[in-house]
């Protein structure tokens, strides 16, 4: 039997925390590898965390509710083996607390890893994690040979799946597998496509973005899509609503929450500016900048990527143009807007080169039909178009 | 008028300049930070103008004091007449203005600015420094390190009143030696004040509400401690009881809390003050030493300082040191670090050939404890002359995960006060040459 300390590993959604939505164990009981011990929710949905081996459950770190940082002790397994080729303390960490009466030691104080202080530092350098080094030296001592060894392997548990194999699709992946299905099995999508001239929209942008370069502020080009799809929305209320399936009823939203689609070195992640219908321009803009920049970050708060009514996502930066979208299941419509590029266009009988915007809008014909659709896209239109409105 | 109208960008700035602050200042100095320090006394801190320093001058010189004595059997000539305490606090103040001197120099040659005044958040990014009685200035940080440090707790039964009733800072400048003098608390500091004060020739209460001295500290420690305050003449009360009302003067040291009152910490959407490896709050926010709680100790706050300035710097640096060790300048001086549970060897100084020529110290001990046989060294605790010294070569071994076959197959040179580290590691490994094994 060892103990093994059990972390919230990354989830992968460039999420720094999350928040523990239920215990499907209780302290006590046996789980087998791969079981389900807990489930924790981000802005996706709820993910089950698997058990990395057999053993017992013999502690809970945290509660129900608890937003923990990734890396944070959740459980403690009583293992029947060393867990999955790691290093496991086999017995409770030798280093008790320091020996004075007073608060007890913080986060980060002290450390039960018996390696010296520059094989840790060498450790962090390299970015390996050391309670998952086995140490070559008497009683476990890692040396910096044991670190550089494991640096050089593969990481276990982020080796992607070699060809050939078979990989268990895991946390975020496998609620993206069943999301997505869930999405595609229950909402009628219909999409439009449409060109927008966006000239004048696009020199509104550099206007602005020198204007809050030279106050030492950022503006992002999102917020202007943000504003005008608030804007929109306020005319069309219904696309800020939910579906109840179950009672086949319409759920109408107060407040217009915009989730911008970002893209993060750890994947697609959607913050939301909460109420974007309420807020000005410049309020629209350092919300989009706060949110956006932790995300990328890799520190968003979990209540920042909750609760969005509608979806816009940005393919400018990958030369993306028209495309067709997956509602997220509680939302009615999804806005994708494309690359700005000069196209030919005809004006006033002459073959003209003009910046234009590739717009799909994307919408639950469950709940709104063609004519609300087309409507809706008008207006945004409308409001790219002449896009003093947004100010 | 509108808070901050006029308010100046810094880059990094650091509310305390006591040990954890001002080596946070140096190291983001040196890695290229441009770095204001707010102090609202003097630079050094508690510990350095009125805490270890002082009273380490304190220690010392009680100390020999009473050696003369004690070595009167060998010859040493009488003392002429009682110590003079006057003299004693203007060399105390002139070692304090020498060090904070070089702090102050030090710190203007890394072109750290030095604003003097009492700093309060008035946002996220922003502090307000009084500055003067009728005068504030503002400042807009990049990043903040709060090192405001620890202030004592008073005793219930009797508050600080400045002259009779004192915090321990203040019991280290009397220029005279009270004539009875209650010590209340069983901390390193209480352990301290009662051997100074006693070996000087106050008669010294020592009163504490536990039934031990040093609490946390090992068992043996504790014992050695008590054995010692009685040694030089002091009276100790466990577990009892007492009043301030027979005594001439009283010194409490019943504690440290974390001083972060006119902080105003919400206004900056602090909540707590709770650290991660990095020493960070929150993104910009980071907080080091006595006020970030945990035992309140100036290695540990220049520790953390170290790390929050490699951080500032863009290091990867973090503060997870296994050992801390903590060390007493009392009868005898005592050290301490890590873990009093395991595989234990155990040599008295009594069969050391420096400690019995010198300073009468053969009650004191080495002991030094294993993770199991053949296991490394997990915690040392030490009695005897120049233990707090001692420490460090154990803290060391501590943190290279060193085994006793480590420490016993090291020299250690003779005749020295630190042949007990390698003796204790024998008697562990059951061969000593100096004591008879373990059966």
């Amino acid at each position: 039997m060892a103990r093994y300390e059990f972390k919230l590993p990354d989830i992968g959604e460039g999420l720094a925390e999350a928040e523990v939505a239920r215990w499907l164990v209780k302290v006590g009981d046996r789980v087998v590898e791969d079981q389900p011990v807990l489930e924790m929710m981000t802005d996706k949905a709820a993910v089950e965390i698997p058990a990395p081996g057999a053993g017992v459950v013999v502690e809970q770190r945290v509660g129900e509710g608890d937003v923990v940082k990734i890396g944070a002790v959740l459980y403690v397994l009583d293992s029947d083996a060393a867990i999955g080729g790691m290093t496991v303390a086999a017995a409770p960490p030798t280093e008790t607390p320091e020996p004075r009466p007073g608060p007890p030691p913080q986060a980060g104080e002290g450390t039960a890893v018996l390696a010296p202080p520059a094989v840790r530092k060498l450790a962090r350098d390299l970015g390996v994690d050391l309670a998952r080094v086995k140490g070559s030296g008497p009683g476990g001592r890692i040396s910096a040979e044991d670190v550089q060894r494991s640096a050089a392997a593969p990481a276990p548990a982020a080796a992607p799946a070699l060809a050939g194999d078979r990989a268990p699709l895991r946390g975020v992946r496998r609620r993206m597998a069943e999301t997505m299905a869930a999405s595609a099995k229950s909402i009628a999508h219909v999409t439009g496509f449409h060109e927008l001239d966006a000239g004048e929209f696009v020199a509104l942008f550099r206007r602005l973005r020198d204007e809050h370069t030279a106050r030492g502020r950022r503006f992002p080009f999102d917020a202007l899509l943000v504003r005008a799809t608030a804007l929109a929305v306020h005319r069309h209320p219904i696309f800020n609503s939910s579906l109840d399936d179950e009672r086949m009823e319409l759920v109408m939203h107060a407040e217009a929450n915009i989730g911008v689609a970002t893209a993060t070195p750890e994947g697609l992640i959607v913050p939301v500016v909460a109420n974007a219908g309420g807020r000005d321009l410049a309020a629209i803009a350092e919300e989009v900048d706060r949110i956006a920049t932790a995300a990328r970050e890799g520190h968003a708060a979990v209540a920042d990527l909750r609760g969005g009514t509608l979806t816009i996502s940005n393919t400018g930066a990958w030369r993306g143009a028209h495309g067709t979208s997956l509602i997220p299941p509680g939302q009615v419509a999804l806005v994708a807007f494309g690359r700005v590029e000069d196209r030919a266009v005809v004006r006033g009988g002459q073959v003209v080169a003009r910046p234009m915007m590739p717009m799909s809008v994307t919408f639950d014909h469950r709940v709104i039909d063609g004519e609300q659709g087309l409507s809706f896209a008008l207006t945004l239109r409308e409001l790219i178009e002449s896009p003093e409105q947004l100010l | 008028m509108v808070a901050g109208d006029q308010s100046d960008p810094v880059d990094v700035l650091i509310i305390g300049g006591g040990p954890g602050g001002y080596v946070a200042a140096l190291r983001a100095a040196q890695l290229g930070r441009s770095v204001t320090l707010v102090e609202m006394k003097r630079v050094g801190g508690l510990c350095l103008n009125e805490g270890c320093i002082p009273s380490k001058q304190l220690a010392r010189f009680a100390a020999v004091y009473a050696s003369v004595r004690a070595f009167a059997s060998e010859g040493m000539p009488p003392l002429s007449g009682p110590p003079d305490m006057a003299a004693f606090q203007r060399a105390r103040v002139a070692a304090v203005d020498t060090l904070v001197g070089g702090v102050e120099s030090l710190l203007k040659s890394a072109k750290v600015t030095v604003v003097a005044g009492e700093a309060r958040f008035v946002g996220r990014t922003r502090v307000c420094v009084q500055t003067g009685e009728d005068s504030v200035r503002f400042f807009d940080f990049k990043d903040v390190v709060i090192a405001t440090g620890s202030e004592p707790i008073p005793w219930a039964a009797a508050p600080f009143d400045g002259e009779r009733v004192v915090e321990a800072s203040r019991a280290l400048e009397w220029d005279s030696v009270p004539g009875s003098l209650l010590v209340v608390g069983g901390d390193y500091i209480a352990v301290e004040l009662t051997v100074a004060w006693a070996r000087l020739g106050s008669r010294v209460t020592l009163a504490f509400r536990d039934d031990r001295l040093l609490p946390g500290f090992d068992a043996d420690l504790s014992a050695a401690a008590l054995r010692g305050a009685q040694q030089v003449g002091a009276e100790v009360l466990l577990g009892a009881p007492v009043s301030a009302s027979d005594h001439e003067r009283v010194a409490v040291s019943v504690g440290r809390r974390p001083r972060i009152d006119g902080l105003d910490l919400a206004a900056a959407g602090i909540r707590e003050v709770k650290v991660d490896a990095q020493m960070r709050i929150d993104r910009h926010v980071f907080a080091i030493g006595d006020v970030t709680g945990g035992p309140p100790l100036a290695h540990r706050a220049m520790m953390q300082g170290r790390v929050v300035g490699d951080v500032l710097g863009g290091k990867n640096s973090a503060f997870d040191a296994r050992a801390m060790p903590q060390v007493v300048f009392g009868e005898p001086e005592l050290a301490t670090v890590g873990s009093s549970e395991g595989v234990v060897g155990r040599f008295p100084l009594a069969a050391l050939g420096r400690a019995v020529i010198e300073a009468k110290a053969t009650s004191g001990f080495a002991k030094l404890v294993f993770d199991g046989e053949g296991g490394p060294l997990v915690g040392a605790h030490l009695a005897g002359p120049r233990a707090t010294d001692l420490i460090a070569e154990l803290a060391l071994a501590v943190e290279m995960g060193a085994t006793a076959e480590d420490l016993a197959l090291t020299v250690h040179a003779h005749p020295t006060f630190a042949e007990a580290a390698f003796e204790a590691a024998e008697v562990a490994l059951g061969r000593p040459i100096h004591v008879r094994p373990r059966r």
